[in-house]
């Protein structure tokens, strides 16, 4: 219940506070978004195999979001931001469809 | 996890990376004071999810609030081509006028002049009739009897010995600027490409000029050629045709200026 809670609030105080990006990190949000869908994907697949443990969850969730923006913070002051946020999207995009797989096969059995 | 020995194979990276999509945090089992809990309802899990709810929430505010700008900024960009377009439409609308201005002032000049008239039909400003030949020619099927530019320039040439007054070819007036010239397989002609087969149309004494070119070198080779390469040359009389007057820009001098006083 307190997860469902928890996602409610961040939508809701989102909406209601409308916060705005400061432009600096305008930049590295879409990238720390799918960084933090590739934590929450993957807990979700602990939750499906019962490893669940919410400390690595904090913890994986963190570290993606931060490595992601400051692997294209470093590549945008190196010159290749593009494409190291491209390299960053495809490795994420793979763990991300790989842990979507394994749930979908806990769930389908296919 | 692959031992760290055994050397990386072939595209496995991507494998590699499918393989291990879970954290291996989640495999391992601690004892004490980390010994997991395996509940997923707990307010460190939620709030986690709060953040990750808002970071969406965020971008997809920021998204939806800068798509106005962006869409301003394409308006403003029509806007500014829909302004340029109208504003070209009026210079050439003001371009159109002032040249029909030129030529109403040139026209109301007609007539005033003759011998001025008489220039501009000489040097082929204006259009002209009168009587004259129509001379229909096209190539033979061997390679001898192909048409080329210098045949054309040694025909058009012909004309002018045989006494004609205004030479068209094509429709293309022969000016004092006039070139004829092959260009990239293609004859060109005030550098506008004609094709076969060429009509060339010569104002003058009709009966004179048949009898003068055919005595001409020029006649008596493309009689020749007629006959032997199957070249096509036929040439009718006639006592009204009409040649168009050569392009304006064919007609424009530059750099050359008329020297004071001597008119001979």
């Amino acid at each position: 219940m307190i997860p469902v809670i928890g996602l409610a609030i961040g939508i809701i105080a989102g909406l209601v506070f409308q916060p705005t990006v400061p432009t600096d990190l305008q930049p590295y949000l879409p990238i720390a978004i799918v960084a933090a869908l590739d934590a929450v994907i993957g807990a979700l697949r602990a939750l499906g195999e019962r490893r669940f443990n919410d400390r690595v969850f904090v913890v994986s969730f963190i570290s993606n979001v931060v490595i992601a923006a400051f692997m294209v913070y470093l590549g945008d002051q190196l010159g290749v931001g593009s494409q190291l946020s491209t390299g960053v999207v495809v490795v994420l995009g793979i763990r991300i469809f790989a842990n979507a797989a394994a749930i979908r096969r806990r769930i389908f059995h296919a | 996890m692959t031992d760290q020995g055994t050397p990386e194979q072939e595209g496995g990276l991507l494998e590699k990376i499918a393989d291990t999509a879970l954290d291996d945090d989640y495999y391992v089992v601690r004892a004490g004071p980390y010994e997991q809990s395996r509940e997923f309802n707990t307010v460190l899990t939620g709030l986690v999810l709060a953040v990750f709810a808002l970071l969406v929430a965020i971008a997809a505010i920021q998204t939806r609030t800068d798509r106005p700008a962006t869409e301003r900024e394409r308006e403003t960009l029509i806007n500014d081509v829909d302004s340029r377009k109208t504003l070209l439409a009026g210079r050439q609308a003001t371009a159109d006028r002032l040249r029909e201005q030129v030529e109403e002032l040139t026209s109301s000049v007609v007539g005033i002049d003759s011998s001025f008239e008489e220039l501009r039909l000489i040097s082929g400003d204006r259009a002209a009739r009168g009587p004259g030949i129509r001379v229909r020619t096209s190539s033979g099927p061997t390679p001898e009897g192909v048409i080329s530019d210098r045949d054309l320039q040694t025909l058009v040439n012909g004309f002018w010995y045989a006494g004609a007054e205004a030479v068209s070819v094509n429709g293309k007036r022969i000016g004092p600027l006039t070139s004829i010239r092959t260009a990239g397989g293609v004859i060109k002609i005030n550098y506008q490409p004609i094709g076969e087969p060429f009509e060339i149309l010569v104002l003058g004494d009709p009966e004179a000029l048949e009898d003068r070119f055919s005595q001409t070198a020029v006649g008596r080779d493309w009689e020749q050629r007629r006959n032997g390469a199957g070249v096509r040359f036929d040439v009718t009389r006639s006592d009204d045709l009409t040649v168009k007057a050569a392009p304006k820009d064919r007609l424009t001098i530059l750099h050359a200026e008329a020297t004071k006083g001597d008119d001979s």
